[in-house]
């Protein structure tokens, strides 16, 4: 097929994707219940955005953030040498390349009046660039691995994105070198631009390219003598230095040479050419098309982040401004994973068994949450419970290379699943605590802890309307059978600050502390379980500290709450 | 002698004045905190839902200080509870040592029992010792009464926080004692400040609270000394939450020791983030250089007291 075809193919593709993805920015959103935002008054927020920053000193900003975040890309360098390295090699390696090599006969012959790509420095530093994204390629395919223990997720597509970037690379590099060794290639050359006087000339250039410049040639299957390669040189310095310089300097393409002879070996050295050619245009013209739906997009994406966080610090008064930065945010996520590297609960994620707790994975379910692609109830909810395990030190957001504020989309996400799911439990817990510091969506947290405590009550029987006398329970082994020793003294109850917060404390709190140790002396663990006392408890440990008989009050109450939310989460779940 | 710094998930982001005055206060008695990224949460939080969830992150960062060499030094309450209590039921329960190792064996990490862990104050009360940081005052604050709260995970249950006397502690009392600062009696020091509750019942979390607030003005405080950085947060963010609801109520400012101790040291008020706390005006932190005096404890030398005013 005609290489022009193929390529306007692509940068088809390229183009409708790319105005899909951006569209994304200001049509999806991650609470869509509550927005009754337009896409046109989105777009409008984000234009009117814009001009404000580009006529005010924002516009200054804008100039560091280009130098500083995208260019230098300090915020990588800030967490790890390794991985800037890495990226950086990638990033100046390829876009060099695409610039230099790619766009050669435009951007290369504008910018340089003798630009040959046969002639030093170009031909070596192709080669140089390209074994620079190579190298980084390797090291990012070696972090990977080698922090796999560390809760490093790679999915496919991750894969998929470093294959092709190495590919791209490696195939033109093949390419290079089944050019450098094919006779048909070389003849071309001595065909456009040589006159020989005496077929010894000939000879003895052959002679030299095969013994100095990688050729394989049919005439010469022995080394040649170094009188005729010595006689080679002297004309190649004459008559072909000029328009092309030695193969030795493309390093790279000369050394993988040696891959690309065995090809030509078996289906003849203008084939070779032919097909690594076409290998190197489709790897190249396929990433480009593939670039906008995949994790490469963040080419586009990162920087506007970077570029908004740098201007704005993650303060954002402007609605549908905020909307459309969590989609640019999403959609500048590159899995990288830094995020749940440095996430503080790392280790709840180890026992909960729970993906949605590492950061970066939170993220690839946000993209599909937003799109509404995501109905699977048991999902959700594990996403919801993901969410919530969650300790608010926003180390996430401050690492995050692109600059996303994952605190916020993970905050405004927790509240809108929670809005539409189920009861979740975990809300029961001190990760609770830094939201109400915040004093962030108030009325949403308040509606989803009605709807536990709502199912609290559903799953225990209480003492206030037990209809038949209090049971006897078989007494299984609790866990702590320290409430053994209570003898019902009531020192914790008199003790407790939350009970003399009460009028009535027995009709707020179920049961009071001393009764709860009752409850478990005769073996009834369900009631105790279900008293309100459970969850009012401040866990300041005055009672445990006063108990005349070591009774390990507020021990046994992390225990039954523990019990509590079991019973919850099975209850909700079956 | 050098710690690793554990600061939880709160201080770094939320009060990051704990961490910068215990360091700069720590270092003028050779004591180096190395802060260590890879620590993560104490596991505190996940307390309700799940115990073991709860004990495996403090067996993780006890392995960390211990590949490191280090003891623990930790700021806050509830994560010092949080490591001293895995600590102590790892020691009577090496089958679950054995379980919660296999998760970290995954990334090389093992923990044996060995590492301490240490409340900044012991290390300041035991290790530095009232008399060292007498020696080293160039300023004694005067005529300044303070309500100490210490957060109920410091002192109990006593058998595993081994704090202090959890009855009448005097850790805090001589440490402001030896600083000329007057810690008063008042009936909330050893009381909860309602942290817990937060975001589980903010009706009755707040009413704690305020029942802290109205307990240490009674008495006269001119500021709250909260150890713990959750009670440090109620006072300090919780209660401007409230006051923003009821106007009438009166602020009770909020001060930390090592802020106060540090100003006795003379170290300037900006590096130990005086004014970051959200209940501290201008005013307070004038008001605070004014009181300080030479450091000795006689009440008749009060010549030099105001040319002894460092920056």
């Amino acid at each position: 097929m005609n290489f022009n075809i193929l390529l306007g193919l692509a940068v088809l593709i390229c183009l409708v994707g790319l105005i899909f993805r951006l569209s994304i920015w200001f049509s999806q959103a991650i609470r869509p219940s509550t927005s009754t935002l337009s896409i046109g008054s989105r777009i409008g927020a984000a234009v009117q955005g814009i001009f404000g920053t580009f006529f005010s000193s924002g516009i200054l900003q804008v100039v560091k953030s280009i130098f500083v975040d995208l260019l230098f890309q300090k915020r990588i360098l800030d967490k790890n040498a390794l991985r800037w390295i890495a990226h950086t090699l990638i990033f100046v390696g390829f876009i060099l390349l695409f610039l230099m090599h790619a766009l050669g006969s435009t951007v290369s012959e504008s910018l340089f009046s003798d630009y040959q790509p046969t002639l030093n420095p170009f031909l070596f530093l192709r080669n140089l660039f390209g074994v620079m994204v190579l190298a980084g390629v390797a090291i990012a395919v070696f972090r990977r691995i080698s922090l796999k223990p560390k809760r490093m997720r790679t999915s496919p597509s991750d894969w998929a994105a470093l294959i092709f970037v190495g590919m791209i690379i490696f195939s033109g590099m093949l390419l290079e070198g089944a050019k450098m060794s094919s006779f048909t290639t070389y003849q071309r050359m001595v065909d456009d631009n040589a006159a020989f006087s005496d077929e010894g000339d000939a000879q003895a250039l052959e002679a030299f390219w095969v013994a100095e410049n990688g050729l394989v040639s049919p005439n010469v299957t022995q080394p040649p003598e170094a009188e005729l390669v010595a006689r080679g040189r002297e004309i190649n310095e004459e008559s072909c230095i000029y328009c092309h310089a030695s193969n030795r300097s493309a390093f790279a393409g000369f050394a993988v040479a040696k891959i690309s002879r065995l090809f030509a070996a078996g289906v003849g050295d203008a084939t070779a050419v032919t097909m690594f050619w076409y290998l190197h245009i489709l790897i190249c013209l396929s990433f480009l098309a593939w670039l906008p739906f995949s994790k490469m997009f963040h080419i586009i994406a990162a920087p506007v982040s970077l570029i908004i966080k740098r201007v704005t610090g993650d303060e954002m008064d402007e609605p549908a401004n905020v909307l459309n930065n969590r989609m640019i945010g999403l959609s500048a996520c590159t899995h990288c994973g830094t995020c749940s590297l440095e996430c503080s609960s790392g280790m709840f994620y180890e026992t909960f068994q729970n993906d949605f707790i590492l950061p970066s994975e939170k993220v690839q379910y946000l993209k599909k949450f937003a799109a509404g692609k995501e109905h699977d109830p048991e999902i959700i909810k594990r996403m919801q419970e993901g969410l919530y395990v969650c300790t608010s030190c926003d180390r996430c957001t401050n690492v995050c290379p692109s600059g996303i504020n994952l605190k916020e989309l993970f905050i405004s996400s927790r509240y809108s699943l929670l809005d539409d799911g189920r009861p979740e439990a975990t809300m029961l817990s001190h990760f609770s605590f830094p939201l109400s510091l915040a004093q962030n969506f108030v009325d949403d947290h308040l509606k989803a802890l009605s709807k536990v405590t709502t199912l609290f009550k559903n799953s225990f029987q209480h003492l206030t309307d037990l209809t038949s006398p209090i049971t006897l329970g078989k007494s299984t082994d609790f866990g702590n059978n320290s409430f053994k020793g209570c003898y019902s003294c009531q020192r914790c109850t008199n003790i407790c600050p939350v009970v003399r917060s009460y009028d009535d404390p027995t009709e707020a709190l179920g049961m009071l502390p001393h009764q709860i140790m009752f409850s478990l002396g005769i073996g009834n663990i369900e009631l105790a379980t279900g008293a309100q006392m459970i969850w009012s408890c401040s866990t300041c440990y005055l009672c445990q500290e006063h108990c005349p008989n070591q009774v390990e009050l507020c021990d046994i109450f992390y225990n039954l709450k523990n019990r509590a939310i079991s019973k919850m989460e099975a209850g909700a779940n079956a | 002698m050098k710690y690793a710094f554990f600061q939880g998930c709160n201080i770094p982001i939320r009060v990051q004045q704990y961490a910068t005055s215990t360091e700069a206060v720590l270092n003028k008695f050779g004591i180096e905190l190395v802060v260590v990224p890879d620590f993560n949460c104490c596991g505190y939080p996940a307390r309700n839902v799940d115990e073991k969830s709860y004990l495996l992150p403090s067996v993780r960062n006890m392995a960390i200080a211990e590949k490191m060499g280090l003891d623990i030094l930790v700021i806050c309450n509830c994560c010092f509870a949080s490591l001293q209590k895995t600590k102590n039921v790892l020691g009577k329960d090496k089958q679950l040592q054995e379980e919660l190792n296999g998760f970290l064996a995954k990334e090389g990490l093992q923990y044996k029992g060995e590492v301490q862990i240490r409340h900044y104050l012991t290390v300041l009360y035991d290790e530095v010792g009232i008399e060292e940081i007498k020696s080293r005052l160039v300023n004694r604050l005067k005529d300044l009464k303070v309500s100490v709260i210490h957060g109920c995970h410091l002192l109990r249950p006593r058998e595993i926080t081994t704090f202090d006397d959890s009855f009448v502690p005097k850790i805090t009392e001589e440490l402001l004692q030896v600083i000329g600062v007057t810690s008063l009696d008042w009936r909330g020091k050893l009381e909860c400040c309602g942290a817990a509750l937060a975001g589980l019942n903010d009706e009755l979390s707040r009413k704690l609270l305020q029942e802290k607030i109205t307990g240490a003005q009674a008495v006269g405080a001119d500021y709250m000394v909260p150890v713990c950085s959750y009670c440090h947060l109620q006072f300090d963010t919780t209660q401007l939450n409230m006051v923003g609801e009821n106007s009438s109520d009166k602020l009770l400012p909020v001060l930390l020791y090592p802020q106060l101790l540090g100003l006795c040291l003379g170290i300037d008020s900006h590096t130990l983030g005086i004014e970051q706390n959200k209940t501290i005006e201008g005013s307070d932190t004038e008001r605070l250089k004014s009181l300080l005096g030479p450091p000795v404890e006689e009440k008749k030398r009060r010549k030099k007291a105001k040319t002894a005013v460092t920056a």
